[in-house]
């Protein structure tokens, strides 16, 4: 895979790594443990530029490409999922309101964005509709006046939100889908902290209450009718690599942890490495891990040639890596034994939270039917 | 429309149908079948066919460009594209 990287690109992603051993791995358990993360790697983050690396520099961010993006998401996910998931709904607000936000929306909210002086939250799931987006209830009126909408409704699973400062709210105007930008000290909202995940634990998720929050017009993104066709997607899309790039991650630690515990590990007078069943899980694990960087590594420089096929390849290599990521962690903990199912064991976690993989940004089942779908529709055309 | 503008347009016409047919499953697609109310473009094939366009024809999208009006029909999208690209279809 390395050979298919510019000199910039492994650069950026050997500085990514070298920043999760020293700032990520010794404290992502503890993270787990106590469900939050701590402001200071925030603040790592950011001042890494981490949180900012897609954006224009126009904008405070570095201007990198989308496969330093997947490369860094990669890196991350190998630490912790948790704390990438910052980068991931970072990268979805600030993607879609690079593409769909007014020059003035753009220049009031991308450089803090950017520069991780404020967190963003992508707040589209509701108690009532994940998968189904055309159910959603979240309401915008209009407010006495005339330059104002009055937001009415319940999100659930949001994630970044116990931290973010904006959130972009996905509803309806009568039957027009409408995305809109509410900061977080907006009279009439309130956040609710889920505690008790599965995985993903310290990422920050919770409940939002919307009762008449009043909203300048000014703050919405994109057209009444085009927030879940258009404005939507593009945040979604981010979403699909980042997860799909961390769930690499994740499966690169799965694999790293597993023929180093397998190396040393010794069984009467073999090691657990030289047992055949053993090798097998490894080897299947491997082969993952390779197949799944180029599968993300194709989706990256599909989106980044802003080719039309690039949701296809976007969703193939989260399809891909969340399913191995959940293989190859069941996999880990049972090369480990006992100490696998111990919170002293990363893996352990990663198990815990390779699960999540498979359900945020379009469940394994959705993706089934929208590749199946997708694929079955190629029969008989030009170019399959 | 010149000669120059209605060739154009034929070409960004037929170049539009041929990517919609070739990723969705309908046999024709007449220059003003309404894509949105047929069911062609749905959301989640809204954004490949903006990327495609954007792309295609060397044009970014921006927030003001997003009216049905613009991308109705092939007829519309191809009138948007010359907009776009400084020409008028008519």
């Amino acid at each position: 895979m390395q050979h298919l990287l510019t000199d910039q690109q492994q650069a950026r992603y050997a500085a990514c790594r070298e920043f999760v051993a020293q700032n990520v791995e010794p404290f992502a358990d503890a993270w787990d443990s106590e469900q939050k993360l701590p402001a200071a790697v925030i603040s790592l983050l950011a001042r890494s530029g981490y949180l900012g690396g897609s954006l224009p520099a126009a904008y405070g961010g570095q201007g990198w490409d989308i496969v330093t993006f997947g490369l860094l998401n990669e890196a991350l996910g190998r630490g912790s999922s948790a704390l990438t998931g910052v980068l991931t709904v970072q990268s979805m607000i600030s993607m879609a309101l690079l593409k769909w936000g007014t020059d003035e929306q753009k220049q009031r909210w991308l450089p803090p964005l950017a520069k991780g002086e404020m967190i963003g939250a992508f707040a589209l799931t509701e108690p009532g509709a994940g998968s189904a987006l055309q159910s959603l209830t979240t309401e915008f009126t209009p407010a006495p006046g005339g330059d104002a909408l009055l937001l009415n409704g319940r999100k659930q699973w949001i994630t970044c939100a116990q931290l973010a400062g904006v959130f972009l709210v996905f509803g309806k105007l009568g039957k027009q889908s409408l995305a809109c930008l509410v900061p977080r000290a907006t009279p009439g909202l309130e956040i609710e902290p889920i505690q008790g995940l599965l995985g993903f634990r310290a990422s920050g998720l919770a409940k939002l209450s919307f009762s008449n929050v009043e909203v300048p017009a000014a703050n919405i993104v994109g057209k009444p009718g085009f927030a879940l066709s258009h404005v939507a997607p593009v945040g979604l899309q981010y979403g699909r690599i980042s997860t799909a790039c961390s769930g690499l991650g994740l499966l690169r630690g799965c694999f790293e942890a597993s023929i180093a515990y397998a190396a040393t590990r010794k069984i009467g007078e073999k090691t657990v490495g030289e047992l055949g069943m053993i090798r097998s899980l490894i080897a299947r694990m491997g082969t993952d891990l390779e197949a799944g960087s180029f599968l993300c590594h194709n989706a990256c420089r599909s989106e980044q040639e802003r080719a039309p096929e690039a949701f296809e390849k976007a969703l193939t290599a989260k399809y891909f890596t969340s399913r191995a990521a959940v293989k190859a962690a069941s996999d880990a903990v049972q090369i480990r034994g006992a100490s696998g199912c111990h919170e002293s064991s990363p893996v352990a976690r990663y198990y815990r939270d390779a699960k999540i993989m498979e359900i945020i940004e379009g469940t394994t089942q959705i993706h089934e039917e929208l590749l199946g779908k997708m694929f079955v529709g190629r029969a008989g055309r030009s170019g399959n | 429309m010149t000669s120059v503008n209605a060739a154009a347009a034929d070409a960004i016409r037929e170049t539009v149908r041929h990517f919609i047919l070739s990723s969705i499953n309908i046999p024709n697609l007449d220059a003003d079948d309404n894509l949105f109310e047929s069911g062609i473009v749905n959301s989640l094939f809204a954004v490949q066919l903006m990327t495609f366009i954007e792309k295609t024809f060397a044009i970014e999208l921006g927030p003001d460009d997003l009216e049905i009006e613009n991308f109705k029909s092939l007829n519309a999208t191809t009138a948007f594209v010359l907009k776009k690209n400084g020409q008028q279809a008519g």
